[in-house]
């Protein structure tokens, strides 16, 4: 039997709570400023109590918000009283939020409390009139996250995009086509060369679609597949002559995005399996640590320690080895960043699935004949598949979105999201960056889409609350040697790396004069430290609705099927996709005036941490639900429970480890992120990163170095911290992340 | 479900506790040392608070620009000349006259007029590591015409015009002292030399000084800057002449503290505050007539400097052009 057959088996009682929430956003209305005249959020400015706005009509919102709790209060049939806390509900919130959008007045404690309260309201409408076929909890969760999504990443991209195809008031194309003509974009033909780079692409094109239709006809595929296979390789062919023959700044970032994600999906998925199964235990307990070294650097700090070490005068390439070489500046050097960054970022995300593999379907796999190379091929590899695919699809995005590394190594090459920036920062083009923009939503979706089809619709329950804590079969011996060499090799660079960067805080200028001085951690305590702990303030705060939301939005999304289900996942992804410096710029031009006046506070910063951070946080919570039973949850429903009550009584237990991996990510990525929040930082709301970046650039190398070191520290402690504090707690599984 | 959202709701409201304090804003493009010193001084001096936010110069426009219906800044102070001069066509800015105008070296306030305030001045040069190139045997290049030695492929790093206003006014100076064509040209030969063009004005400095090039294209100060820092830098003012650029002050169009910010122009003009500069690295020359020029600073009466056409090359029109050529027809060529 399903669940949604019964879905609110106890109405009873529910009318009250509706009550209760209707009369709070009426009084929020009566006490509370409605609007508020500048920026400070908690002002009591006389002008907007409701009798002093000379808007009658906005009185209609605290009378609906009384019908509707008189509504839930009255012996109504169920049906009708879901439909007129809907309407009534909806109705009053129309009349706040139209009031606010058409008077442009930045809104106030009183329109934000009435506004949130009354979502529930409609929620509770919803739901009992069955117009959603969830509980309330489920019901108000849904709009809440939707509107949350829609005004917070939507509205500010759609504001960001017309300013791009709106110049002086009228729609015009002609900047997309100018910009996409640039050799700063794409140059195949390249005039300076002998050769024809054109050709060259052509050849790449062909060759990829012979060999595609070569294959389909050797492996007997129908018609139908012949032609979407040979035109998909015919487009592979040609992403590689683009790669390898092109300029600019779309073969550049695609190169740089295939390299470096490839790689650390692979590292990735080596190193979970290798932490889970092999002999060595020394090599179990480092590898956690290891691999969330590089997560809590800002990746440009580990990108400049890479130029001390492995730059043309570098410690290891030049003293060393010998080498004279400027390799390091241009597409190897950023992808071995990013590598370096990144990794930890599928580590994290592959191990989530690893840990969730039972070891019983293995060893039945074992008994009945299978090899180990058989039984990796046919059991772990599919269950691995969702984990794997969410990892490439991260670092992909990751890759794309970087900004730190390939500003400071990215040599003369051009990046889709250096170019936003250095479009409109530096050309002062708000709609040549808005192209670019678009071009790299455009990747993105493809990406998205790709994980989808690869994804498919199978079914990867290993989690049925039967017990099952078996010793899994260990590695082929050929696999684990590579991967432990791999491991070691990962290690010794992350240790200099690391190494060079404490080192560099204590000497008198890294690389040039070795002196040993303590005049930069001086220099830090002064400058760095308050603009460390308010960052480290705002970050906490950040991370909790960001764990939370990514969690509630991964539950809706899995679990309930509502109108809106996918373009609810899919906008709360888009956050994610969108390059930081566009997203940053779109926050600013979005929330600098009218009613959603924001800027130029902590608020608007801590926003873009939670929008920005949720998806990690969302991921994590799909790929955990897509392995816990759906009986269970029905078990606890048909108890009696609501879905909110499932939800932290059976659901959260289960996958406390996502969700705290999800907290711990988003914490570490507000302290390290710098793209998206470079544009909204402000006089008195300074981050570290802002800070450290600048002082990178200004060659201050020894503060930086200071602040770096200080960053990793905390950062270390942080996550040990949460990390014994879990284990105490005991999960289903043991490791979450050190 | 109701903890959950009162929850929510009392999270919004420890927000609010956040505010924005009464004191003078402000948007400083120069050097970090340079704006973080200005609180401290500016305090002792006036009483008045100052906070500020370091952008670079374009990115402080873009900045201005994105907020002007609703500035957060009061003002805007240092960074090249030429973005101070688009917010001030823009109406992003508005021009003050300061009690001290008189004081300021004539030469800049009548290469900028009644747009912005000009703050200091500096003129663009090489900034060399003599030992990288003692060790490939080249002698120090003194003229913008040894720059395009064979001997020194991949010795050389620059900013990149499409993201940095330093190497804009390399190319403008090259095409001011050569005529445009020959000025192409000669990018072209240089471009075969140039190991990168970097998004930052200051980065090929850095690069100089630790060895990954011998020679950066860039403003002088800086390179006294990075020499007083303690890398191995020697800076050299090109023999047939050099452009310079002019740092701007700026009051923002409906600055929120506005008396604040006046005060803040006045102070920041004031041979006291100019003197500032020195103590912490920068070394451009100050506006102020009466300001000390620091031993360490390039002198610019024994540099020779062109008679850079503000009026002309600070317009976006011809910036723009001059940028697309130079990324259409030098930027491509293989290397």
């Amino acid at each position: 039997m399903s669940v949604r057959s019964i879905p609110h088996a106890r109405t009873k009682g529910r009318g009250g709570s509706a009550a209760v929430y209707a009369l709070a956003a009426a009084a929020a209305f009566l006490l509370l400023p409605f609007g508020r005249p500048g920026r400070p959020f908690l002002t009591l400015d006389p002008a907007f109590r409701p009798w002093n706005i000379d808007a009658p009509w906005l009185w209609l919102l605290p009378v609906l918000a009384l019908v509707a709790a008189a509504a839930a209060l009255a012996p109504l049939p169920t049906l009708r009283r879901g439909n007129v806390l809907t309407f009534a509900g909806a109705g009053a919130f129309l009349v706040g939020a139209v009031w606010l959008v058409t008077t442009r007045t930045p809104f106030g404690m009183g329109a934000l409390l009435s506004l949130c309260l009354l979502v529930v309201v409609v929620g509770y409408g919803l739901s009992l009139s069955g117009r959603v076929r969830a509980d309330p909890f489920v019901a108000s969760s849904i709009l809440f996250t939707g509107l949350l999504v829609l005004l917070l990443v939507v509205y500010p991209l759609v504001t960001v995009l017309q300013a791009a195809v709106v110049v002086n008031g009228k729609f015009t194309l002609a900047k997309f086509v100018a910009t996409l003509q640039t050799n700063r974009f794409i140059l195949i033909e390249n005039p300076f060369t002998p050769r024809s780079e054109g050709a060259l692409v052509r050849y790449f094109a062909l060759a990829g679609l012979v060999l595609a239709f070569a294959w389909t006809l050797w492996r007997r595929q129908p018609a139908l597949r012949v032609v979407l296979i040979t035109l998909g390789g015919g487009l592979a062919g040609l992403v590689v002559g683009l790669m390898l023959f092109a300029r600019g700044a779309v073969p550049s970032s695609l190169t740089l995005a295939v390299i470096a994600a490839t790689v650390a999906t692979l590292l990735g998925l080596g190193f979970a399996l290798l932490g889970q199964r092999t002999r060595f235990r020394f090599v179990k307990a480092s590898l956690g640590a290891f691999s969330v070294l590089p997560i809590i650097t800002p990746p440009f700090i580990l990108a400049f320690s890479m130029i001390f070490l492995l730059g043309r005068r570098g410690l290891l390439t030049f003293d060393i080895l010998g080498i004279s070489s400027n390799w390091i500046f241009g597409i190897p050097g950023v992808a071995l960043a990013q590598i370096l960054a990144f990794t930890p970022i599928a580590y994290l995300v592959i191990q989530g699935s690893v840990a969730a593999l039972d070891a019983a379907l293995e060893e039945a796999s074992t008994t009945l004949g299978a090899s180990k190379w058989h039984t990796f091929r046919t059991v772990t590899w599919p269950l691995l598949r969702p984990g794997l695919a969410n990892a490439f699809l991260l670092t992909v995005i990751e890759s794309f979105a970087d900004f730190g590394n390939p500003l400071i190594l990215g040599g003369d090459r051009n990046y889709l999201a250096t170019e936003v920036f250095s479009a409109f920062a530096a050309r002062f083009d708000q709609a040549e960056a808005a192209v670019y923009g678009v071009v790299l939503l455009f990747v993105v979706l493809l990406v998205f889409y790709a994980q989808a089809r690869w994804l498919g619709r199978s079914s990867f329950v290993t989690v049925t609350g039967k017990p099952s804590r078996r010793a899994f079969t260990r590695l082929p011996g050929g696999l684990e040697a590579v991967l432990l060499v791999g491991f070691a090799v990962w290690a010794a660079v992350v240790v200099a790396l690391y190494a060079s960067i404490i080192y560099g805080s204590f000497v008198q200028l890294w690389g040039v004069n070795g002196t040993l001085t303590l005049k930069h951690w001086r220099d830090l305590t002064n400058a760095g430290v308050p603009v460390f702990l308010y960052t480290m303030r705002i970050a906490a705060i950040s991370a909790v609705p960001a764990a939370l939301l990514g969690f509630l939005i991964a539950y809706l999304v899995v679990r309930q099927e509502f109108w809106g289900r996918r373009l609810l996942e899919f906008g709360s992804m888009l956050s994610f996709a969108t390059p930081g410096t566009v997203m940053g710029i779109a926050y600013i031009l979005a929330f600098n005036t009218g009613p959603w006046l924001l800027t130029s506070s902590a608020v608007i910063i801590v926003l873009s941490f939670v929008f920005r951070n949720m998806p990690v946080a969302i991921r994590g919570g799909v790929a955990g639900f897509a392995q816990v039973d759906r009986s269970l949850e029905e078990a606890s429903t048909m108890l009696g429970s609501s879905s909110f009550r499932t939800l932290r009584t059976v659901l959260v237990p289960l996958l406390v480890i996502p969700i705290v991996s999800g907290l711990i990510f988003a914490f570490v990525r507000a302290m390290t992120a710098i793209s998206q929040v470079i544009f909204v930082v402000s006089p008195g709301n300074q981050l570290t990163t802002v800070l450290l970046l600048g002082w990178v650039e200004q060659g201050q190398t020894g503060r930086a170095a200071a602040m770096g070191t200080l960053l990793i520290v905390s950062m270390l402690v942080v996550i040990l911290l949460l990390n014994l504090l879990t284990r105490r707690r005991g999960g289903i599984t043991g490791e979450v992340v050190a | 479900m109701r903890r959950l959202f009162l929850g929510a709701a009392l999270s919004l409201l420890l927000f609010a506790g956040f505010g924005s304090a009464q004191r003078v804003s402000v948007l400083c493009s120069p050097d970090l040392a340079w704006c973080e010193a200005l609180g401290p001084a500016f305090k002792a001096a006036t009483g008045l608070d100052l906070e500020f936010i370091r952008l670079g110069s374009s990115e402080a426009l873009a900045r201005l620009r994105a907020e002007a219906a609703n500035p957060v800044f009061d003002v805007w102070f240092g960074g090249t000349g030429d973005p101070h001069l688009a917010a001030f066509n823009e109406g992003l800015t508005e021009f003050y006259k300061p009690s001290s105008w008189d004081d300021l070296l004539p030469s800049l306030t009548k290469s900028v007029g009644e747009t912005y305030i000009p703050l200091y001045t500096g003129a663009l040069g090489f900034v060399v590591n003599e030992g990288i190139l003692a060790e490939h045997n080249i002698a120090t290049p003194q003229c913008w015409a040894d720059m395009t030695d064979p001997a020194l492929k991949n010795l050389i790093a620059m900013p990149d015009p499409n993201a940095s206003g330093t190497a804009y006014t390399a190319i403008a100076t090259l095409v001011q002292i050569m005529g445009e064509d020959a000025a192409f040209d000669y990018l072209a030969k240089l471009h075969q030399n140039v190991q990168q063009y970097t998004r930052s004005g200051a980065a090929p400095g850095q690069l100089a000084g630790r060895g990954d090039v011998a020679i950066a294209i860039q403003f002088m100060h800086d390179g006294v800057k990075f020499a007083e820092e303690g890398f191995p830098l020697t800076v050299i003012a090109p023999c047939e002449g050099t452009g310079f650029e002019i740092g701007g002050l700026s009051l923002i169009k409906g600055a929120p503290e506005r008396d604040a910010a006046i005060k803040f122009i006045e102070w920041a003009l004031s041979p006291e505050a100019q003197m500032v500069a020195a103590t912490v690295g920068s070394y451009q020359v100050q506006s102020n007539s009466k300001t000390p020029v620091p031993a360490a600073a390039p002198d610019l009466d024994t540099i020779k400097l062109i008679d850079y056409d503000f009026a002309k090359y600070g317009n976006p029109a011809e910036r723009d052009r001059l940028v697309a050529r130079w990324t259409d027809e030098v930027f491509p060529q293989p290397r």
